[in-house]
C-alpha cells in the first residue's frame, strides 16, 4: 500500500481528498501547514507528496526547496490554485515532479498519483546500467554520472535522462519522454517536460547543450567527437 | 516653477536675441566688406579745365550755391572770410549731408567723392573764399557704385544664412533633442518599462523638465498599479479556485456515496462554497465599481448614531450572541451629516464584521466631531495586528492570520471600507491600541465634498 503525504491548509478539501484516496487504496497522512508538512516529509518515508503552494508559515515552494536540499528525492506533485503559468512552472524548477492546477477532477488527481507511483518502481525493473556519450545511468544504484561527475537528479529527471541515454543519440519525442518519466501524455501548453530538461541541463558539469532540443520533434543527446 | 523659468519667456528671449544678433552681424559684416567711400584727389585734367573759370576773384566771390558754373558743374557750398552770409550751402544737399559738406570745406586740397547720385568736388580757393562743386556721376562711376552695393548685399545674405543655420542648430539642441528623448521615453512606458532614460532632462526647471518629471512619475505609478493588478488577479484566481476545487471533490464524493448522512454533509459543503463564491464575486464587483467611480452618490441628511444603531439591530437579528458583542458609545458626539447612507453603512459594517470575525470579545464603536469632520472609531479587544502588517490590512485578500483562512471572511472587507470611505471623501486608518486590540478610525467630512 502506497503511503502519501498531503500538505494543504484547506481542511475541508483535505478531508474529502482523504476519503477519495483512501478508497483508492492509499494510506494518507495530512499536514495543514508548511512546518508540519516539512517535518513529516523529512521524518516519514512517503512514496509521494501532494503539496499545495499557498500555506501558512513556510509556503509550498520553500518546503519543496528545503526538502530537496536535504537530498530527499520523494516524488512531489504540486497542487496550485494560483492562476499564473509561471507559478505552475516555478514548482517544477524547484524540483517538483508534476503539477495539477486547482480546481481538478478527483479522477485526474488519482490518475496523476498512480502515474507517478507506477514510474517509481519501474526503475528497478531494468537493472543494467546504460552508457552513451559520457553519460552513465545506473538504475540499480539510482546513480547517474556525466563525464564521471555524479548528478543530483530527482526521480523524474533521472527517468528522463535514462530514456535519453537509452536512445543513444536518437531523437526521443516529448510525448515518449513524458510517458516514461511522468507516466502520462503531455497536455497542450504543458511546459513541464521542458522545465525538467532545463533543470537537468543546469546540473550538467559542462556543455548543457549536449542535450539538444530538436524543434517540433523532441530531444536527443549529442555525441561529441 | 518661477516666472523666469517659463519656457515661453525663454523662447521669446532666445528668438529675440538671436534675430537681433544675426541682423546686426549682417549689417556689421556688410560694412566691413563694402568698399569705404574714400575721397580721391580731383584729377589734374578736371582742375585744369576748371581753373580758367575760377581764376577771376570777383566771379569767384559771386559764386553761391545753386549757380551753374559750366557744363554739369554746379556750386554746392560757399564760404566767405566775413560777411552776413558767410556760409551758404545747397539746400538739397545740406538736408542729408551737412556734416560732410562742412568737413569738406575745411579740407586741405581739392578732392572728389560720390555723394548720393552726384559727385562732390572741392574745395576750390581764391583769396580766402572757398567753394564746393557737384556734378552728376558718370555711367562708369554709377556702375562701380552698383557693383559695390551688390557685393555688400551678398555679404549680408551670407551672414543671414550662416546666422539662421546657427539658430536652427541651437534650437535643435535645445528644444528638439529633449522632445525626441521624451518621445523615446514615452515608447518605453508603452512597452511597460519603469526605468526611463531621460538623462539630465528631469533636472531642467522649465516646462520640459516638468514634463520629464511628470513622465517619470507616470511610469512609476503605472508600474505600481500594474503590479497591484497582477497580484490582485493572482489572488482572485486563488480565491475562486479554492472553493471550486472543494466543490468538484464534494460533488464526486456525493455521487459515489449511498450513505444519506454523508451525502447531506457534502451537499452542505457544496452550499457553503457556493455561498462563498458568490460573496467573493459580489465583493470583487463592488470593489471594482468603487475604484472606477461607477457608484452614483446620494446626498441626504444622515443621523450617524441612528445608522449605527440600525446596524447593531441587524447584526443581533442574524446572530443574537455575535450581534450583542457590539457596544455603541451613546455618550459620544454622533453628528447628523450630509452623506450617502448606503455607502456610509458599507464602510462601518465591513469594519464591524471584520472585528467580529477576528476577535471573541466586545467591540466598541464611538465617534468624535470637530468643526469640519468627524471620526468614528471601532475598537476590538483581540490580539491586534503586527505593526509591520498594519498598512497591508487594506490590501485585497490580505488576512492578518492566514491559518484561520476559512473561518474568516473572504479578505475584502477592509479594502471595501477604504474604497467606500475614499468615495465619500474620507480616510480609514488602523493602529494597535496601547491597551491591546485593534483600533480602526474612519475620518469623514461633515458635509459632502
Amino acid at each position: 500500500m502506497s503511503k502519501l503525504l498531503l500538505v494543504d491548509d484547506d481542511a475541508e478539501l483535505s478531508s474529502m481528498l482523504e476519503q477519495i484516496l483512501t478508497k483508492e487504496g492509499f494510506q494518507l497522512t495530512l499536514a495543514a501547514d508548511g512546518e508540519t508538512g516539512l517535518e513529516r516529509a523529512l521524518s516519514g518515508s512517503y512514496d509521494l507528496i501532494l503539496l499545495d503552494v499557498m500555506l501558512p508559515g513556510i509556503d509550498g515552494f520553500q518546503l519543496l526547496q528545503r526538502l530537496r536540499q536535504q537530498a530527499r528525492n520523494t516524488p512531489v506533485l504540486m497542487l496550485t490554485a494560483r492562476g499564473d503559468d509561471d507559478d505552475r512552472v516555478a514548482g517544477l524548477e524547484l524540483g517538483a515532479d508534476d503539477y495539477l492546477p486547482k480546481p481538478f477532477y478527483p479522477k485526474e488527481l488519482i490518475a496523476r498519483v498512480k502515474a507517478l507511483l507506477r514510474r517509481t518502481p519501474a526503475t528497478s525493473v531494468r537493472q543494467e546500467a546504460t552508457e552513451f556519450a559520457g553519460f552513465v545511468v545506473d538504475p540499480a544504484n539510482n546513480k547517474a554520472t556525466c563525464e564521471g561527475v555524479e548528478l543530483e537528479l530527482t526521480p523524474t529527471e533521472f527517468d528522463i535522462l535514462r530514456t535519453l541515454v537509452r536512445g543513444a543519440g536518437e531523437v526521443i519525442s516529448k510525448d515518449q519522454l513524458s510517458i516514461a518519466a511522468l507516466g502520462r501524455s503531455l497536455a497542450p501548453f504543458d511546459r513541464s517536460l521542458d522545465v525538467h530538461i532545463s533543470n537537468i541541463r543546469k546540473k550538467l558539469p559542462t556543455d548543457p547543450e549536449r542535450i539538444q532540443t530538436v524543434r517540433g520533434r523532441g530531444y536527443r543527446i549529442l555525441q561529441f567527437a | 516653477m518661477r516666472w523666469y523659468h517659463s519656457l515661453s519667456l525663454r523662447l521669446l528671449l532666445l528668438f529675440w536675441v538671436l534675430l537681433f544678433t544675426v541682423a546686426s552681424s549682417g549689417y556689421v559684416l556688410a560694412l566691413w566688406f563694402s568698399k569705404p567711400i574714400e575721397p580721391e584727389p580731383v584729377p589734374a585734367a578736371v582742375q585744369a579745365s576748371l581753373a580758367p573759370l575760377l581764376s577771376d576773384v570777383e566771379t569767384f566771390r559771386s559764386l553761391t550755391p545753386g549757380r551753374l558754373l559750366a557744363g554739369d558743374y554746379r556750386v554746392a557750398a560757399s564760404l566767405a572770410p566775413s560777411g552776413q552770409e558767410r556760409l551758404q550751402l545747397d539746400r538739397g544737399l545740406a538736408m542729408n549731408h551737412r556734416t560732410i559738406l562742412m568737413r569738406q570745406l575745411e579740407a586741405e586740397r581739392p578732392e572728389q567723392f560720390p555723394l548720393g547720385n552726384r559727385m562732390l568736388l572741392g574745395p576750390f580757393e581764391q583769396q580766402d573764399y572757398r567753394i564746393l562743386l557737384t556734378r552728376p556721376i558718370t555711367p562708369g562711376e554709377r556702375e562701380e557704385q552698383v557693383l559695390t552695393e551688390k557685393q555688400t548685399q551678398r555679404v549680408q545674405t551670407l551672414a543671414l544664412m550662416v546666422g539662421s543655420l546657427g539658430i536652427a542648430i541651437l534650437l535643435g539642441a535645445w528644444l528638439v533633442m529633449p522632445l525626441r528623448r521624451l518621445t523615446l521615453a514615452m515608447r518605453e512606458i508603452a512597452k511597460g518599462s519603469e526605468k526611463l532614460d531621460l538623462k539630465r532632462l528631469p533636472k531642467r526647471n522649465d516646462e520640459l523638465g516638468e514634463l520629464a518629471r511628470a513622465l517619470e512619475t507616470t511610469a512609476h505609478d503605472l508600474a505600481v498599479s500594474r503590479d497591484a493588478q497582477r497580484r490582485l488577479l493572482s489572488d482572485v484566481s486563488h480565491e475562486l479556485r479554492s472553493p471550486l476545487a472543494r466543490m468538484q471533490v464534494a460533488l464526486m464524493l456525493s455521487h459515489d456515496n449511498d450513505n444519506h448522512e454523508e451525502q447531506e454533509n457534502h451537499m452542505a459543503q457544496l452550499g457553503r462554497d457556493l455561498e462563498r463564491l458568490s460573496t467573493i464575486i459580489e465583493r470583487i464587483l463592488s470593489l471594482s465599481r468603487l475604484e472606477n467611480g461607477l457608484v452614483k452618490l446620494q446626498r441626504e441628511k444622515v443621523d450617524t448614531r441612528a445608522l449605527v444603531e440600525v446596524l447593531s439591530k441587524d447584526l443581533r437579528y442574524v446572530d443574537a450572541t455575535e450581534g450583542s458583542r457590539l457596544h455603541i458609545d451613546t455618550d459620544s458626539d454622533w453628528p447628523v451629516t450630509e452623506s450617502d447612507p448606503e455607502l456610509l453603512r458599507l464602510v462601518i459594517e465591513n469594519l464591524v464584521r471584520n472585528a467580529l470575525q477576528y476577535t471573541d470579545d466586545r467591540i466598541e464603536i464611538s465617534c468624535q466631531t470637530s468643526a469640519n469632520d468627524y471620526t468614528m472609531v471601532i475598537r476590538d479587544h483581540g490580539s491586534g495586528v503586527p505593526e509591520d502588517q498594519l498598512s497591508q490590512l487594506f490590501t485585497p485578500f490580505y488576512r492578518a492570520d492566514p491559518s484561520r483562512n476559512h473561518k474568516a471572511g473572504v479578505g475584502l472587507g477592509m479594502a471595501l471600507s477604504l474604497r467606500a470611505a475614499a468615495v465619500l471623501g474620507g480616510t480609514v486608518t488602523a493602529r494597535n491600541h496601547p491597551d491591546g486590540g485593534l483600533e480602526v478610525s474612519v475620518n469623514l467630512p461633515l458635509t459632502g465634498a
